[in-house]
């Protein structure tokens, strides 16, 4: 009798919970988010990704749809987590049976997701994970739209050389990104026959003071500080180089490899720190901006009263390649769907994209994805009024570079 | 002068932890449980402060205070909602007081984290500062006033709660009813009130804590953290319950880390600290200045 | 009316105990005919990481519950576990049969030598002092780039082909805990710890060795913890240092207080309903740590003994009921 009750209380519990996680899927074609919303991940870039994605599906319903039926994006949360982030991608695939998955903007989650993806074979299009190990993976199930290492390195390594400065230290932080983006720019000067002096230092992203190690740097300041380092962290870094007088100053600029300068929260947190930064960026409104580009633009600014930035228009391109491909495809099977992204032109927000099947740091990468350098010269400055020091496709013109007095 | 640099750094940071840990360190002192959501005080703090500044445009030495408040506050309604049942009536909870604790106040923790995530939002953002963010320089160290100045904030709270404990007639209930709280009832004292008066004090010092501390770390809604961590180290450093020990061992704790942290390794600057805490009880398994006497 | 689960190894407790283990038997029982509703991959792959954590839950009651030291390093164990097979593949290639039980002597070594700082300290510092370990742990994994690729992971080969060999797998796992911890509770052993729990000074009165106890207990519940760890490293192919984070540990904690400290039976329960109902709040959207949480307060302050002491609770009503 007892025994009785407790099956039933035991079964019961358990089965109701199960019941409601099933779910049956729709008519729409339904493509899958994995993004950050809440905490320890950068819940910025998941809701700047997520509002971009969402823009550009409405057009496209608006529009009729994909092969006649509308578009549905079923968003999860990952947290910045990888766990979390292989199993948002795996309810996705088994469960909500979504098409292919994209919205990555984290390369250590990134990094736990593709192996889903790898194995169930659906396509995965990377939106913002710079990481090179993400592509040197080698799954063919990844497409990478997003800004890689190698060449972000690469452009930094030619403008320290440009600019003829002797000493550089970077600040990293603690992830495949940073790490491997501060390594990149060693390397990428080492290759480049530069003699500059470059170290890295890798920084806690969880910590707030990073007063020691720049004090460290105070006695004997180098030329640049290169940060490549994420909000907030980068935030607080960039604070208290300013607040110790390290940089900037009239020996030292700061040269941030984040592309955070665009980003809604930057001048709210950095104030009067941020004047001088150079930065290196995957968007400037100097570069040319297509149609598609300009209807994106007007309708964030409606939604969210923010101009838009770098990462909506990532966003856009990867969610684009998705429904490109699957309107050339003509279905939704993943293996055709791959085989078109990896042999077509696809006209994107930011320009023509083509993704080479080269092995290594660009493997099924956007190779020539559009960059700019330039600086910051005024506090609370929009990005289109900022000092393009290299402008989209054009020589890096270091003599335009201001420093304080 | 690096090692200046780094001496008055270390300092100025302890004075910060130091608010925070003599909160902790009094709550364990009278309840003998470790309020694993004080990080959330500190947060609170300086969401209040930076909040209330920036929309009534409020100068912000007057909102300071009240940040304090709503600490307080914050610590009065936790102890009422959720300690009180601890101790209230004869009920023995002794098997299952040390795990209802952590449990509820871990869970306290992330429900306030998430609740400020979802009511305010996730972006960090640069608290208003008490004092322009220019660079001072005293002798060969370079300060920015913020800093200054907020460590004298810091420095007249610590002392003035010392006093406060040693002599006021509530300060000397405090010390009673963490000696021996049955017998302070004994007495006439009423240890209910007195919990809920450390709560209120514990809350508005983390508070302030974060409120000082906002214009320097960007607060966002997981930011109160890395100041609880601070503060379990210390105060067991320091010896739990004791609030002398307690601040001695947060300033050296900042110095000490700042030292580790340039001198031998930053990555594992966090680790480090906790390294001399577990150095530390191998040696003393009371702390530094230990539970001599269950003085406060 | 019950309050806690009582002491001595009187013939009460010998009896709630074997209660408590033929429950935990259908408990697992019931779990192996759930894969008839043709539950997908992704739910099986929940329950499977729900009875990952019920392992650690029933390794922490072990502590806690029947001991009485609240260690706050559970997670960092599985953790380091984990860690022990992901380096042992990455490095040297070695295969699961000789790593996994590297992991388990890997962490009994760790968690003896930590037990020998801790078992001399009283309550909170006990706390403090694994809540230290784990973190330093944690931080010392997730910045040691060379040797463990921080906060990327490493990978660890699975064992076998498909979920649902792993879903069984992982209730042999768990049931296999749940006959050790019985076995050794109803042993001398199991005495000297409850005995220790409740009247420290009374048994070490009565000439018990309570350091060398503890001591036991200690190490016995690190290792399980990080052969846990091991195997969940088997399953999902990747360990990472948030295998170790403090809101892991509090969520296996929540997992033993829900279900019901000090006994077989609860944090197997708890386990599974907390992570589920964790799952199945990502369905409400946003609000899920919320609720979590919320509920996670209100079991701890309105249901102290856990739905297990509820449902022993009823069993006794109805007893008494039935009697009348």
């Amino acid at each position: 009798m007892r025994i009785l009750q407790l099956i039933k209380l035991n079964l019961s519990v358990v089965v109701l919970g199960l019941f409601t996680l099933e779910a049956f899927a729709a008519e729409p074609i339904l493509i899958g988010l994995s993004i950050t919303r809440s905490p320890p991940g950068s819940v910025i870039q998941g809701t700047q990704i997520k509002d971009a994605m969402e823009i550009y599906a409405d057009m496209i319903n608006a529009k009729g749809g994909l092969l006649g039926r509308p578009i549905k994006l079923v968003i999860e949360d990952n947290q910045g987590l990888p766990e979390k982030g292989r199993s948002a991608v795996e309810k996705l695939i088994t469960r909500d049976k979504v098409v292919a998955v994209t919205g990555a903007h984290q390369s250590s989650v990134c990094l736990s997701e593709i192996e889903v993806a790898h194995r169930y074979q659906t396509p995965y299009v990377n939106t913002n994970c710079w990481a090179d190990s993400v592509r040197i993976k080698g799954y063919p199930e990844v497409i990478n739209t997003s800004p890689y290492n190698f060449i972000v390195a690469d452009s930094m390594a030619e403008t320290l050389k440009a600019m003829k400065v002797k000493r550089v230290v970077a600040f990293a932080e603690n992830t495949d990104y940073g790490i491997g983006l501060a390594k990149g720019v060693g390397e990428a000067l080492k290759r480049k026959g530069s003699t500059i002096d470059y170290k890295f230092e890798t920084l806690d992203r969880s910590s707030k003071d990073f007063t020691p190690a720049i004090l460290a740097l105070k006695s004997n300041p180098p030329d640049v500080v290169v940060l490549t380092m994420l909000p907030p962290a980068a935030y607080i870094a960039l604070n208290q180089l300013y607040e110790q007088g390290v940089a900037p100053s009239p020996k030292t600029l700061v040269y941030d490899g984040a592309g955070m300068a665009d980003y809604p929260d930057f001048w709210q947190n950095v104030k009067d720190a941020g004047k001088y930064m150079m930065t290196i960026g995957m968007y400037h409104p100097d570069m040319k901006m297509n149609d598609l580009s300009k209807q994106i633009a007007v309708e964030y600014k409606k939604r969210t009263k923010n101009d838009p930035n770098r990462l909506i228009y990532q966003a856009v391109d990867s969610l684009l390649v998705i429904t490109e491909a699957i309107r050339q495809a003509g279905t939704t099977d993943s293996a055709k769907i791959l085989d078109v992204m990896r042999k077509s032109k696809f006209e994107g927000a930011r320009g023509l994209m083509t993704f080479d099947t080269f092995p290594g740091v660009s493997y099924q990468q956007w190779a020539a994805i559009p960059y700019v350098n330039y600086q910051l010269t005024d506090v609370n400055q929009a990005v289109g009024k900022t000092t393009l020091l290299q402008g989209p496709g054009m020589p890096l013109n270091t003599s335009k570079i201001t420093m304080p007095k | 002068m690096l090692f200046l640099d780094l001496t008055v750094n270390g300092l100025i940071m302890g004075l910060f932890y130091a608010l925070m840990a003599v909160g902790l360190s009094m709550i364990f002192g009278v309840l003998r449980i470790i309020n694993f959501a004080h990080g959330e005080f500190f947060m609170i703090g300086a969401y209040t402060y930076a909040l209330i500044a920036t929309s009534f445009g409020i100068n912000p030495w007057f909102t300071l205070p009240l940040a304090a408040l709503g600490g307080a506050i914050l610590g009065l309604v936790v102890e009422r909602l959720l300690i009180r049942p601890l101790y209230d009536g004869y009920r023995s909870w002794s098997f299952v007081k040390d795990e209802y604790a952590v449990v509820v106040t871990f869970a306290l923790s992330l429900l306030l984290i998430h609740l400020v995530d979802k009511v305010i939002g996730p972006s960090p953002f640069m608290g208003p500062s008490l004092f322009s963010m220019q660079r001072i320089s005293i002798g060969p160290i370079m300060l920015n006033g913020q800093k200054l100045i907020s460590s004298g904030v810091s420095i007249f709270l610590l002392i003035s709660l010392a006093i406060f404990i040693k002599k006021s007639l509530w300060g000397k209930q405090i010390q009673a009813v963490a000696q021996n709280r049955f017998g302070a009832a004994l007495a006439g004292i009423d240890p209910v009130k007195t919990t809920a008066l450390i709560f209120a004090i514990a809350g508005g010092l983390a508070a302030l804590s974060g409120a000082l501390l906002s214009p320097i770390v960007n607060p966002s809604p997981d930011i109160g953290s890395f100041p609880a961590i601070k503060s379990y180290v210390i105060v067991v450093l320091g010896g739990l319950g004791s609030i002398w020990g307690s601040m001695f061992a947060a300033l050296i704790l900042g110095v000490l880390e700042s030292y580790f942290a340039v001198y031998v390794s930053y990555d594992y600057r966090d680790a480090f600290g906790l390294l001399i805490l577990i150095c530390v009880l191998i040696f003393r398994p009371n702390g530094l200045a230990g539970m001599k006497g269950r003085e406060i | 009316m019950i309050k806690t689960l009582s002491i001595s190894n009187s013939k009460l407790w010998r009896n709630r105990l074997k209660f408590d283990f033929w429950s935990l038997l259908i408990v697992l029982l019931l779990m192996c005919f759930l894969p008839l509703l043709d539950l997908s991959d992704y739910t099986l792959g929940i329950l499977i990481v729900a009875m990952y954590l019920a392992i650690v839950a029933m390794s922490w009651n072990l502590l806690a519950g029947y001991c009485g030291q609240f260690s706050m390093a559970p997670a960092a164990f599985a953790m380091i576990g984990g860690y022990i097979v992901g380096l042992s593949d990455f490095h040297a290639q070695l295969s699961l049969w000789i790593s996994v039980p590297l992991a388990i002597v890997g962490t009994a070594i760790l968690g003896a030598l930590l037990g020998l700082t801790v078992t001399r300290l009283k309550g909170p510092y006990l706390s403090l002092t694994t809540l230290s370990f784990a973190e330093i742990s944690r931080v010392i994994i997730s910045n040691s780039h060379e040797y463990t690729r921080g906060d990327q992971g490493l990978n660890v080969p699975s064992m076998m082909n498909d979920r649902l060999s792993y879903y069984y797998f992982f209730i042999v796992l768990v049931l296999l805990t749940g006959v050790f911890i019985y076995w050794l509770m109803r042993s001398k052993l199991g005495g000297f710890l409850l005995a220790i729990r409740d009247d420290q000074e009374g048994a070490e009165s009565k000439g018990i060795d309570i350091v060398f106890y503890k001591l036991v207990a200690f190490t016995i519940s690190c290792s399980l913890c990080g052969f846990a760890g091991a195997m969940y490293g088997s399953f999902s192919q990747l360990v990472s240092p948030e295998m170790g984070l403090l809101q892991q540990t509090g969520l296996v904690i929540s997992m033993v207080v829900i279900g019901g400290i000090g006994s077989l039976t609860g944090p197997v329960i708890g386990a599974i309903l907390v992570y589920l109902g964790s799952e199945w709040l990502r369905e409400i959207g946003n609000i899920q740590m919320i609720v979590f949480a919320f509920v996670v307060i209100i079991f701890a302050r309105f249901f102290r003994t856990g739905i297990w002491g509820f449902c022993l609770g009823l069993k006794q009503r109805l007893l008494q009921n039935h009697h009348e």
